[in-house]
């Protein structure tokens, strides 16, 4: 392997864990504050990326950046309302969790189908930033370079809005004792509909990211959010940080597998070494598993 | 009636389907504050988390400086065993409600927010008194009272000893400007020393704000309160005025015969 190559496959890694750590941030946030796992998570990418597709069809497109915001911005109203339907009216009750996994897939089956019927099957693909960057010998397209850049950006925004803003603080605070959060007055309806639309605005912009690699297709989410399920227990979600290193861990072994073992064998790959790593560190690969952001 | 601060009107509660009090009258008058004593598993916390409005009340009214805090409508029965209406039915109470009016319950062995520093845990509580007081003052005055915080604010509450973290919940009280507070056993499991600074710094907020104290140490209760209720399976038993109080021993043989 020489060095061009090692690079290459670093760089590949780095996109994917970037990816990835939008996803799986995404998913912890609703399953820290919320105590659910949304299993619709992964068509707010499918829903997010044909919104843009949409917004960027025709003579009157804004331009990609307002058409991204737009997205984005219904994507959150999309979260907010998926959590007043099919979360909220479950809450406190007795078998919470398990009716927001049924509630939560059939609204993914719902999302998927609206998609298909007002777009269609046919996969699109999103316009992607053309030109490229060569640096030390490997060549690095303006799409990879940007997509690292805003999503660390973003994760480095949400992660300082969960720490030192009002609103993140008091998101915290009821993800980590929501009885206490109550006797102190915070509106806990208002702060998880914000936090599941945090993470379907997050699931958004993942989408956009997809959409411009990959062919879109009405499921084209179902499989990065299997990846961020695998990086969210892997990592553990003791901190607001754990998902995200676990996500270019992730995203690295997938890189290097890919190019050792193949694209066929990287998922029995992955799952085995995860699950090696679970056996000695169930609590995940960054700390305990526990309830708080 | 209507000069109380805080009046009960034949409030009955409990955790569906178990009834845990019923027929709580009670009328605190402005600056009394008021101590509530009786065995372990017979209702006060449950009473407390039904005035803070974590629970719903199944029937009475709860009235704050004359505001009604609950919905006047009755208790909304589940009438049938396989269908759920409680989705459809609104709460009868509302905990952010019962904090902005002023009424704020510090519950027993709270452990608060473990991952969050004491530091952040009071700017939440800040949040609480918003637009009723100075919060800065009153963040100084709880400062001023446990000063162990002021060294421990970058620590996180998992870090805490239990002492302290009874101390951060405390003054997370304090911090929320209240007009009466809710103290749940707040010496509970403490070390006699730390008892007795918790102790010291309650009195001195006693100064200032009116207080309904639950505590097992009568003693404790009787320097601090103007009015003693027993409570007794899930009812007001007695009533005590501050100058007939027993000491704790009196009271003990006065409740359970010469065995205690």
């Amino acid at each position: 392997m020489t060095l061009q190559t090692f690079l290459f496959v670093c760089l590949s890694g780095v996109v994917l864990g970037a990816l990835y750590a939008l996803m799986a941030t995404g998913l912890a946030v609703v399953w820290t504050t919320l105590g659910i796992f949304n299993f619709a998570h992964g068509t707010f990418i499918a829903a997010g990326a044909y919104l843009a597709w949409q917004l960027s069809q025709g003579g009157h497109s804004a331009g990609f950046l307002p058409n991204a915001a737009i997205s984005i911005a219904s994507l959150f109203a999309v979260g907010v309302l998926f959590h007043l339907l099919l979360v909220k009216p479950f809450e406190r009750k007795p078998n919470a969790v398990l009716l927001s996994v049924m509630t939560t897939l059939a609204g993914a089956s719902i999302v998927e189908g609206i998609i298909n019927l007002v777009w269609g099957p046919r996969s699109k693909q999103l316009q992607s930033i053309v030109g490229d960057i060569r640096f030390a010998g490997i060549v690095m397209s303006y799409n990879d370079v940007v997509m690292i850049a805003v999503a660390v950006a973003i994760l480095a925004a949400v992660g300082a809005f969960l720490r030192y803003s009002t609103i993140g603080r008091s998101m915290r605070a009821v993800a980590q004792n929501r009885e206490a959060a109550q006797l102190l007055g915070l509106n806990v309806p208002l702060l998880y509909a914000l936090a599941f639309g945090l993470s379907a605005a997050l699931a958004g912009m993942a989408g956009l990211f997809v959409g411009s690699m990959r062919f879109m297709t009405p499921s084209m989410g179902s499989e990065p959010l299997m990846k961020a399920l695998i990086v969210v227990i892997f990592g553990g979600i003791a901190r607001f940080t754990s998902p995200i290193y676990a996500a270019f861990v992730v995203g690295m072994l997938e890189a290097f597998s890919t190019y050792y073992v193949g694209l066929y064998w990287t998922p029995a790959v992955l799952f085995a070494l995860m699950i090696a790593v679970l056996m000695i560190k169930p609590e995940g690969l960054f700390g305990k598993y526990e309830r708080s952001v | 009636m209507s000069g109380a601060l805080l009046e009960l009107r034949a409030l009955s509660g409990g955790y569906e389907p178990v009834q845990i009090f019923r027929d709580v009258t009670l009328a605190m008058d402005h600056g009394a504050s008021i101590g509530l004593f009786g065995p372990n598993g017979h209702g006060k916390t449950t009473l407390l988390k039904t005035i803070s409005g974590l629970l719903d009340p199944w029937s009475g009214d709860i009235l704050f400086e004359g505001v009604r805090l609950n919905r006047e409508r009755a208790r909304g029965r589940r009438r049938s065993l396989y269908f759920n209406y409680e989705v459809l039915i609104p709460r009868r109470m509302n905990p952010q409600r019962v904090v902005r009016a002023g009424l704020i319950h510090v519950a027993q062995s709270n452990l608060l927010f473990p991952e969050l520093t004491v530091r952040e845990t009071l700017a939440v509580a800040r949040l609480a008194g918003r637009g009723r007081a100075d919060a800065e003052a009153l963040r100084q005055q709880a400062l001023a009272l446990f000063p162990r915080l002021r060294e421990r604010l970058g620590q996180k509450i998992r870090f805490l000893s239990g002492g302290e973290r009874q101390m951060v919940s405390v003054a997370c009280g304090l911090i929320a400007a209240p007009k009466l507070l809710m103290l749940d056993e707040p010496t509970l499991g403490l070390s006699p020393k730390l008892r007795h600074e918790l102790a010291a710094a309650i009195h001195s907020i006693r100064q200032q704000v009116p207080l309904i104290v639950v505590d097992q140490d009568v003693d404790f209760l009787k320097s601090l309160i103007d009015t003693l209720y027993l409570f007794d399976h899930g009812r007001i038993s007695g009533r005590i005025e501050r100058q007939d109080m027993p000491s704790h021993d009196q009271l003990m043989r006065m409740l359970f015969g010469q065995t205690h």
